[in-house]
């Protein structure tokens, strides 16, 4: 699903040339649980961001559900996304004056499907992430784990292959936490995602299939989770 | 259309901003389009002034000084002249205390129907005006103004000459201001009563045969009292018109400039809150973008809510300045001659969808760099910035 060759990413801050990501290489097989874990500055939110097709590397290949990215331009890179990769982000996830149904069917606006059939499937989303009965609240009107599951509907709305999520549990106390990673679990186990998350939490581990360190930009560690080792009992 | 949904809702997300943003844009458009009815008024006067064949002859002086009524008959024998009157100012008012409510003149009811030939009045009009000594033709503004109609008896006292006269209205006119008019005899017999002597005239308007002849006409009406004790000044009409409202021409041109100024500041206003509006938002617009949203997409979408907004607030500043002008219509022909145009000043048209469009340019203008700003930036600093 994922194939990431000798990708380097540069940034300039300044007079400063700051090397978030060198020489990584990744393989994500499709239908696996993946977490990016390490401390702050080690690159993960710059890999994930590039495997999205958010950002370019500066150097290496990257290629995601069959697609080469460093040959796509920008709008072809936002149609990748669009139809290829559902986000999760920790915070502004929704957009606060759209009900939570309509956040769901953002991403269906870029379809050509009718206002009627994205109102269906925006409610089908809903309903997978158990807030088919909230349908119609605004955000401000929901918890923290209630957008987040918003968040993860609108996701998997367009029936993407590939979620990716920036710090999901962030933001959420122990039990919304758990929840949503155990949403995320249950999306790779009975839809068949392929799940790429960026976090700190040590929970997040006992979830996954696979756990990828980095630090400074580099590829550290891979190691096996606890969904492979059977201890999530997924 | 489908994102239609989005961009309301986005613009119903601060009301108070889109609020005091809109009512911004709405007065702007209202004053601008008030300003603009006082030139399209003004030159609305002088075409109309333009395309006929008056002329205008009084004292060199100005129009205040008098000439000698015996200079009407040579006039009268100008080559090209097929009509001439003179033109007393009466001054007269129903009641003294109201002032001059419109203008009335004393005038010769012999050649008044081939001067104002253009008004295109039934000839049995001017034949009852030169028929009853008392005859009366008003204009629509001052007959509606004052409740009248054609028929009635009127009785007006002058704020110049020392009588009160009664007048039958035997037609009304299509004259600017309303005019009234009415026979010099009638006057001059009243002031002959009070021993006063009557032979002077404040103005005379003729009309000449053929449009080449003007120029040579006014010159020798102009060379004819050239040594004498009043010196002439002759004009075409739309001169005449032109030069009686050149100082206001001139109030026009500067409260237009302040205008466009004012719409300038309006622009920056509208840009600074369109800037605002987006800079709160630039976390959401980044999710947009990595959703999928293309930045063609993002940036019409910001734009829309610009020009969604400088929109409906051009239309309600259209309408506002449409009622105001009516009011102002309303308030000046019952103010009397002195508002002078005012009374024929009222948004057009053209002018109120000229000002919706200057709006929805105001709107686009205002939001376009913020927009383009926000559709530009790169999803992943974004994030790296926000997040």
């Amino acid at each position: 699903m994922i194939d990431i060759v000798n990708v380097s990413r540069l940034y300039k801050r300044g007079a400063d040339e700051i090397h978030a990501l060198e020489r990584v290489n990744l393989h994500v097989a499709r239908g696996r649980f993946v977490a990016l874990m390490g401390p702050s500055g080690s690159g993960k939110s710059t890999l994930l961001n590039v495997l999205a097709g958010l950002d370019r590397p500066n150097s290496g290949d990257v290629t995601v559900a069959g697609k080469h990215l460093n040959d796509l331009t920008e709008d072809e890179l936002a149609e990748f996304r669009a139809h290829t990769v559902g986000f999760v982000f920790q915070f502004f996830n929704l957009i606060p004056v759209l009900s939570a149904v309509e956040n769901v069917e953002l991403p269906l606006l870029l379809t050509k499907l009718s206002r009627a059939e994205r109102r269906t499937r925006g409610l089908t989303a809903l309903r997978v992430v158990g807030l088919g009965e909230r349908a119609d609240h605004l955000p401000r009107q929901l918890s923290g784990g209630e957008q987040q599951r918003v968040a993860i509907a609108r996701a998997i709305v367009t029936d993407a292959e590939l979620i990716v999520a920036d710090e999901p549990t962030g933001d959420l106390d122990a039990k919304n936490a758990e929840e949503i990673l155990s949403l995320l679990q249950t999306l790779k186990r009975d839809f068949g995602k392929t799940i790429v998350i960026v976090t700190h939490d040590p929970r997040a581990e006992k979830w996954v299939d696979e756990v990828i360190h980095l630090d400074k930009g580099l590829l550290l560690e891979t190691r096996p989770g606890g969904a492979a080792r059977g201890a999530a009992g997924g | 259309m489908k994102y239609l949904p989005l961009v309301l809702r986005n613009l119903g997300r601060n009301p108070l901003r889109s609020l005091l943003t809109g009512a911004a844009i709405m007065l702007a458009i209202a004053l601008v389009c008030i300003l603009r009815t006082m030139p399209a008024g003004l030159d609305a006067i002088l075409k109309s002034a333009a395309a006929n064949t008056r002329i205008s002859t009084h004292n060199e002086a100005g129009i205040v000084y008098s000439m000698p009524y015996s200079y009407l008959a040579k006039v009268r024998g100008v080559p090209g002249v097929v009509a001439a009157i003179s033109w007393n100012w009466f001054g007269g008012t129903t009641d003294l205390s109201k002032g001059v409510q419109f203008p009335n003149f004393a005038v010769d009811p012999d050649g008044f129907g081939e001067v104002y030939a253009d008004w295109k009045l039934d000839p049995q009009v001017f034949e009852d005006f030169r028929k009853y000594r008392d005859a009366a033709i008003v204009g629509h503004a001052t007959l509606e103004k004052m409740g009248w109609k054609v028929g009635d008896v009127v009785t007006l006292e002058s704020t110049v000459f020392p009588v009160t006269l009664s007048f039958r209205i035997v037609g009304a006119s299509p004259a600017q201001n309303g005019s009234f008019y009415f026979q010099r005899e009638y006057l001059a017999q009243a002031l002959a009563a009070a021993g006063i002597q009557f032979d002077t005239t404040g103005m005379i308007w003729s009309r000449v045969d053929d449009p080449e002849k003007l120029g040579s006409a006014m010159r020798q009406i102009d060379e004819m009292f050239h040594n004498s004790e009043a010196v002439t000044s002759t004009e075409t009409e739309s001169s005449f018109v032109g030069n009686f409202f050149g100082g206001l021409k001139q109030l026009v041109t500067i409260i237009q400039i302040v205008a466009a100024l004012v719409t300038l500041c309006i622009v920056f206003i509208a840009a600074n809150t369109a800037s605002m509006s987006i800079r709160e938002r630039v976390g959401e617009i980044a999710i947009l973008k990595a959703i999928g949203f293309r930045k063609q997409t993002i940036f019409t979408t910001l734009l829309a809510e610009a020009g969604i907004l400088a929109l409906f607030a051009g239309i309600a500043g259209s309408g506002t300045a449409y009622v105001l002008t009516k009011l102002l219509q309303q308030y000046a022909s019952n103010a009397g001659p002195q508002m002078g145009p005012l009374t024929a000043f009222i948004v057009s048209g053209t002018i109120l969808v000229q000002a919706i469009f200057i709006a929805f340019f105001i709107g686009i203008l205002a939001g376009w760099v913020p927009a383009l700003g926000a559709s530009r930036r790169s999803v992943a600093q974004t994030l790296r910035e926000v997040f």
